[in-house]
């Protein structure tokens, strides 16, 4: 399968806005204490709405701290969230890009669901609401679905490949994927690569009430009396490299990012099936060499919902045989929320975590079992043990699965 | 009063199965009519919209079991529960 020589992938620098707070760590620490950020939805509509709960940055956030005032009018919310969790995972990786033509080598993907969200939902408001005659100037500067990836190229000077990649609730985790891909063939040195979601909108909150399929209590991942999803926001970003890379600059390897999977169901625009996701982990040990007894822990996509966490459960069973019963799968879902093109993101922090410290974030309000979800999913308290390689998954509506595969640092 | 919302869910129904009225029996379930689930979340939009009234949230509703007098019986529900809150709009 494996013949050409590819350059292996590592991650240098991480970077979060979550709803645990402002920076990776936060998000870490919340995570490995089992804290969830789940609570009441803040929202000046939020008495017409019948959501009731959401995983939402906390208000301390602060947009403009350390971003040049001058650009924070092109910014929508979903940009503010890159450009600090980008921020963050630069100043880690310790990368400087001015050298050696280093920017030129840099590409930048970041995946989102749906991009400028906020941004759509104000100037609507304002035509078909108030009957304005005119939309803001930065409307279209600032809802582009690419904007995010365009403001972290300004910002750090990146011209490589730059785009973003939308594939609803595995766009983060596709992005990432397009980033490790350019650099394992060569076309990048390095890349700047996540994702980032915020369209808490009284629009897209009504569109999710439709659906039904938003709880209305909390998000219980595989537990038997869990009522569905939660909707989250944020960002993570990363800073990826070639091994070489790093290794000549003497950086700080936080892990490796050893393989992925990508696969589409083409069967129904919701109902997720356990064959496509089954399929999507094989590649993903396959691509990166690993047999399924390497794997200790799972981040799962564990979204809540009656159909997802017992199909997740079934495709785990098929990709792993035996070795499911001996995998730790937990659904961070459970802290930080559904964050849709942002959640692959926020889990590869948890993902990193586990590797880096040996401990298994839990799954938290797991208080009663489902006999249809029948795998070791940590209940509700990390677990130390060794963690050697992981798998985190996203499944999208509209079939698409998006697996990552990653292993210790060497 | 029951008959009359009884036709209406039933003729809501029949559209959304692409199929005649007559088919639709009030032991009928949502799979017997071939309304997978999708297109259940759309019947149930339908419904409320037609009414002007919220049925509750059921996320893991069973369409697999759910009938067509069930369907009614919630409608119903709703209407009474709307006219005992003398809620106007909203």
């Amino acid at each position: 399968m494996q013949a050409l020589p590819l350059r292996r992938v590592v991650i240098t620098g991480m970077g979060a806005i979550s709803p645990l707070g402002v920076g990776a760590a936060a998000l870490w620490q919340g995570l490995r204490e089992g804290r969830s950020a789940i609570g009441p939805l803040r929202h000046p509509d939020a008495e017409r709405l019948r959501v009731k709960v959401a995983a939402q940055v906390p208000v301390s956030f602060d947009p403009a701290a350390n971003l040049d005032e001058r650009i924070l009018p092109t910014l929508d919310r979903t940009s503010e969230f890159a450009l600090h969790a980008a921020r963050e995972a630069v100043a880690q990786s310790g990368l400087e890009f001015a050298n050696h033509g280093l920017g030129l080598r840099t590409a930048v993907v970041v995946g989102t669901g749906v991009g400028g969200e906020t941004t759509q939902d104000e100037q609507s408001r304002r035509l078909y609401g108030e009957n304005a005659q005119r939309a803001h100037p930065l409307t279209i500067v600032r809802l582009m679905t690419n904007a995010s990836a365009s403001q972290i190229s300004i910002a750090y000077g990146l011209r490589g490949p730059t785009f973003a990649v939308a594939s609803a609730c595995a766009s983060a985790n596709h992005a990432i994927i397009q980033a490790a891909q350019m650099i394992r063939c060569g076309m990048a040195d390095a890349a700047v690569t996540g994702g980032t979601e915020a369209c808490l909108t009284y629009g897209a909150l009504r569109a999710w009430e439709a659906m039904r399929v938003l709880a209305d209590d909390t998000c219980r991942p595989f537990s038997a009396n869990r009522r569905g999803l939660v909707l989250g926001e944020g960002a993570a970003i990363f800073v990826l490299e070639s091994l070489e890379h790093a290794r000549s600059r003497g950086a700080t390897i936080l892990a490796e990012l050893a393989g992925s999977g990508m696969t589409a169901d083409a069967s129904d625009i919701v109902m997720p099936s356990a064959e496509g996701a089954a399929n999507a982990m094989r590649q993903a040990l396959d691509d990166a060499g690993l047999a399924p007894q390497d794997v200790d822990y799972i981040n799962a996509h564990g979204t809540g919902t009656q159909a997802n966490d017992v199909t997740e459960t079934k495709a785990i069973r098929l990709a792993f045989g035996e070795h499911a019963n001996r995998l730790a799968v937990s659904s961070t879902k459970s802290m930080h929320g559904h964050a849709l093109g942002a959640s692959g993101a926020l889990e590869l922090v948890a993902a990193i975590g586990a590797l880096r410290e040996g401990v298994v974030p839990p799954t938290a309000n797991l208080d009663r079992v489902d006999p249809a979800c029948d795998l070791d999913y940590v209940p509700n308290v990390a677990r130390e043990m060794p963690v050697r390689a992981v798998l985190s998954n996203s499944f999208a509506f509209g079939g698409l699965n998006a697996v990552l595969a990653l292993r210790r640092a060497l | 009063m029951n008959a009359t919302t009884q036709q209406q869910v039933f003729e809501i129904i029949a559209k959304q199965a692409k199929t005649d009225v007559a088919n639709v029996k009030p032991d009928s379930t949502l799979k017997d009519l071939g309304i997978a689930s999708l297109e259940a979340i759309e019947l149930i939009f339908d419904i409320e919209e037609h009414f002007n009234i919220n049925f509750p949230d059921q996320q893991g509703a069973d369409f697999d079991r759910d009938t067509a007098q069930s369907l009614v019986d919630a409608v119903d529900k709703a209407l009474a529960d709307k006219a005992g809150a003398g809620e106007g709009a909203a």
